[in-house]
């Protein structure tokens, strides 16, 4: 036992002081969130009339597969509201954070030979693994402490201790439990890559899995894992059931990563690396086709994952564009085709919510293609390829292309898989082509955001990575925007807010025309700064 | 006389303030097996990323086939073929498909001899790059640069990783290239290799070439190792200028190192004295090498 463990209290100090900057960085944006959305909360939801109204906002299924079910009864409080809808999206933040730790203290330094250094002292063989257990104990404490900390100091009316400090532990709690989960992965793939790609992968089929029972049958949620952050019944009940559940099912999954831990070796994954192809495939030539075989994989499970994403939320298309069933006064009020007319509105301006979304989702891959072009330099993967007869602006382009065509496809996917099953769903149909134009309308914005990463990998690549501010700013926006009630100009920071209400309205084809002017306006000017520097950044 | 195939003139390169090369100048001819020999961190790897474009010169010009090294860096490449000393292969592609991409990205093709070599250098091609180790990582860029057919071979530290028995192969290969009429810029830390195979030799220290010649003519410029016995006593053997390091063993017996030029003189003053016993030994790159790089001893004297 001593002997597995060995000197483990010594890599957990290592691995604070390495990753302290890090963790503050992920604990402050977390807690600080937190505090200045209760902050902001008490201003906007201080009347009855206006919680009222926001409840009504909160109970439409668009909302709720976004947010989590609106349980509460009246009379209503701020912190009620602020716990009913902060929730499920803080916990979306904390899962990515511990997936981020987890296979940053595990993986990453087994495919980057640290471990190897490591192992070769008196140091336990699992000395790795528990440091990276007691590293996730230590972050996800602190975040909860702080974050609890901090609502306490918000002090928003309704608020109370009990609350607040369920808030925050169950918050970290939960962020552990996706912790594990990541752990555990950590030992089945391969290489880092494979166990984050997984990691996402189950937060994802998880997420998708509570927005569909919260908004046909919200008990159906227990049995989605990612929905016991819901049903703690935060400032009302508060109920510790769900933590407990948390806890109990860290435990497991940490048992099996132990036992799955102890059969594989250093390095290699659980299942073995299968062997490859003797000769490359005819297809395998040039840059271009070399960068769509190395991302394969990744290409592949994301367009499916976009076209699910779409198809997920289209389903609940018609239980939204259903208004007769939550009214039955408006049948008679408004006529048939005055509903039908009704119905449609809602389900565009849905549709545009989800629109947006895939943009932002849609943008993720093509972005990680595009800081390729500096990450596999500096890995000197390029090495081979400067010394053939490719120019610079062939290999620019190979990377800038593919990242356009996995971004575009992803985003077409979304819609329509959004536009699929919500035809199938609905009672009277909306034309796809009509869906489409979301996609028409928003990809010059996705056109931009990749610009400004190529710009950004050619000319400051030590800083290429500040890039993923604007789809984690996207996601915030999204989700907080709308609650929160962001001002215009803080809805424009982004070029997902340049663009106009599609698909309910047509695209507007003149921002349209200067918006995809400015992308490849930016992709110029990455490639002319790409071209003068020296390729190696070591 | 026919054009070089590589030339470098003065040519500089500065990162920041660091002034990785301060004055380069050498020239590879048609045919030639080119040695670049230097300690870590003199500057080699930086030469050779210049003449490859990837880097691009602060000062001075280096061509290729008459063409520049950065400007035409394309036309160049199509012509050439290059194995790092730090091979990276892309993790999740095997050495088969890495070799075959590679052949492609220069027009060529996956022949029998691809497959000779991959015999020859013992590698198993369907592997996953991830599994390989040092060595074999660079027997993958190693059978992809000797299948193709290329009129300049540079070679950075090409054997750090490989088996003596790899080396062997190596270094058959490079003949092989030799005999065909190929031109080789090999940069190498194993000076057994650069004696047995270089035609001409450039020494790299601190950014700048110290000396570039054959070894026969660095050898003229060094000093060999005499160890004589004779019957009259030697002492005053000791007092000719060409003699250096003299140590005496006993009256009669003697080691010591003489100026190339002069091995003659001093030979004749040993016979005056009776030689019972002697033997010269010219110097080897590795004494060359050491003399270059003593602090002490300088450089230039």
């Amino acid at each position: 036992m001593t002997n597995r463990y060995a000197n483990t209290w010594a890599l957990v100090r290592l691995n604070l002081r390495h990753d302290w900057l890090k963790i503050a960085l992920w604990i402050a944006g977390l807690a600080g969130l937190m505090a200045s959305a209760a902050a902001k909360f008490e201003g906007i939801y201080g009347s009855q009339h206006a919680m009222a109204s926001i409840a009504k906002t909160l109970k439409t299924p668009a909302m709720v597969s976004l947010l989590g079910p609106f349980t509460a009864k009246p009379p209503y409080t701020t912190a009620v509201i602020y716990g009913a809808e902060m929730m499920v999206f803080m916990g979306l933040f904390a899962a990515m954070m511990n997936v981020f730790f987890a296979v940053h203290a595990t993986r990453d330094e087994e495919d980057t030979g640290t471990s190897e250094l490591i192992l070769a002292h008196a140091v336990g063989r699992q000395s790795p693994l528990l440091a990276a257990i007691i590293e996730l104990i230590v972050i996800n404490g602190g975040a909860g402490v702080l974050e609890a900390v901090g609502l306490q100091a918000a002090n928003m009316p309704g608020a109370n201790a009990a609350g607040s400090w369920l808030f925050g532990l169950g918050l970290g709690v939960f962020g552990f439990m996706f912790g594990t989960f990541a752990l555990l992965f950590a030992q089945v793939a391969s290489s880092a890559r494979t166990a984050t790609i997984l990691s996402y992968a189950w937060l994802g089929v998880l997420f998708v899995a509570r927005m569909g029972t919260d908004v046909k049958d919200p008990d159906l949620t227990w049995w989605t894992i990612f929905g016991w952050i819901e049903k703690m019944a935060l400032y009302t009940a508060n109920v510790w059931t769900p933590v407990l559940m948390m806890a109990g099912l860290s435990v497991i999954v940490l048992a099996m990563t132990v036992s799955v831990a102890a059969l594989r070796d250093i390095g290699a994954g659980l299942v073995e690396p299968r062997s490859g192809r003797q000769t490359g495939s005819a297809l395998l030539r040039g840059p271009l086709m070399l960068l769509a075989r190395l991302e394969r994989m990744s290409t592949t499970i994301w367009l499916i994952g976009l076209f699910l994403l779409g198809a997920s939320y289209g389903s609940i298309f018609g239980t939204v564009g259903d208004l007769v069933k939550t009214n039955p006064m408006m049948a008679k009020l408004l006529g048939s085709s005055g509903v039908n007319a009704a119905n449609r509105a809602v389900v565009m301006g849905l549709a545009n919510t989800l629109v947006v979304i895939f943009a932002v989702v849609a943008v993720v891959p093509a972005i990680s293609t595009l800081l390729r072009l500096n990450s596999d330099e500096r890995k000197s993967y390029l090495e081979l390829l400067h010394a053939a007869p490719v120019s610079r602006l062939r290999l620019f382009l190979s990377f800038a292309a593919h990242a356009l065509a996995v971004g575009t496809a992803a985003l077409a996917l979304g819609v329509l898989g959004m536009a699929v099953a919500g035809n199938a769903a609905m009672s009277t149909p909306i034309s796809v082509a009509r869906f489409m134009r979301g996609f028409v309308g928003y990809w010059p914005a996705l056109l931009i955001v990749c610009g400004a990463a190529a710009v950004l990998a050619a000319l400051l690549p030590r800083l290429q990575a500040v890039i993923w501010i604007v789809p984690v700013y996207g996601v915030l926006s999204m989700f907080l925007g709308p609650m929160l009630d962001f001002p215009k100009w803080a809805q424009r920071l982004t070029p997902f807010g340049w663009v106009n209400k599609v698909p309910q309205h047509a695209v507007a084809w003149g921002p349209f025309a200067w918006m995809t002017g400015l992308g490849v306006v930016l992709f110029v000017v990455a490639y002319l700064g790409y071209r003068r520097r020296d390729l190696t950044m070591n | 006389m026919m054009a070089a195939v590589l030339s470098i003139d003065h040519l500089q390169k500065r990162f920041g303030k660091f002034e990785a090369l301060k004055d380069i100048t050498f020239s590879i001819e048609p045919g030639e097996v080119f040695g670049f020999i230097g300690p870590n961190g003199a500057g080699k790897s930086t030469t050779i990323r210049t003449l490859l474009g990837i880097l691009r010169p602060t000062g001075g010009q280096a061509t290729i086939f008459g063409l520049d090294a950065w400007r035409d860096a394309v036309s160049i490449h199509k012509r050439i073929a290059y194995v790092p000393g730090d091979v990276n292969l892309w993790p999740n592609l095997s050495g088969g498909e890495v070799i075959d991409f590679l052949l492609r990205l220069n027009g060529q093709t996956h022949t029998p001899r691809t497959d000779e070599l991959i015999k020859q250098f013992d590698l198993d091609a369907t592997k996953k790059a991830r599994t390989y180790s040092k060595g074999n990582r660079q027997k993958v860029a190693l059978i992809a640069a000797f299948s193709s057919r290329a009129d300049l071979y540079i070679f950075d530290e090409p054997t750090s990783g490989l088996d003596p028995l790899m080396e062997e192969v190596f270094q058959q290969q490079v003949l092989a290239l030799k005999a065909a009429g190929k031109s080789v810029l090999l940069s190498s830390h194993i000076l057994s290799e650069v004696e047995r195979m270089c035609d001409r030799i450039a020494i790299i220290r601190q950014g700048e070439i110290i000396e570039v010649g054959t070894l026969a003519e660095m050898r003229q410029l060094s000093r060999s190792t005499v160890r004589a016995a004779t019957q009259q006593p030697l002492a005053a053997i000791q007092a000719l200028p060409a003699v250096h390091q003299f140590e005496a063993k006993t009256p009669t017996q003697a080691v010591f190192s003489v100026d190339a030029e002069a091995i003659g003189d001093v030979v004749a003053a040993l016979s005056r004295l009776g030689i019972t016993q002697l033997t010269t030994t010219p110097p080897t790159l590795e004494d060359l090498f050491l003399r270059y790089y003593n602090q002490e001893g300088g450089s230039h004297d």
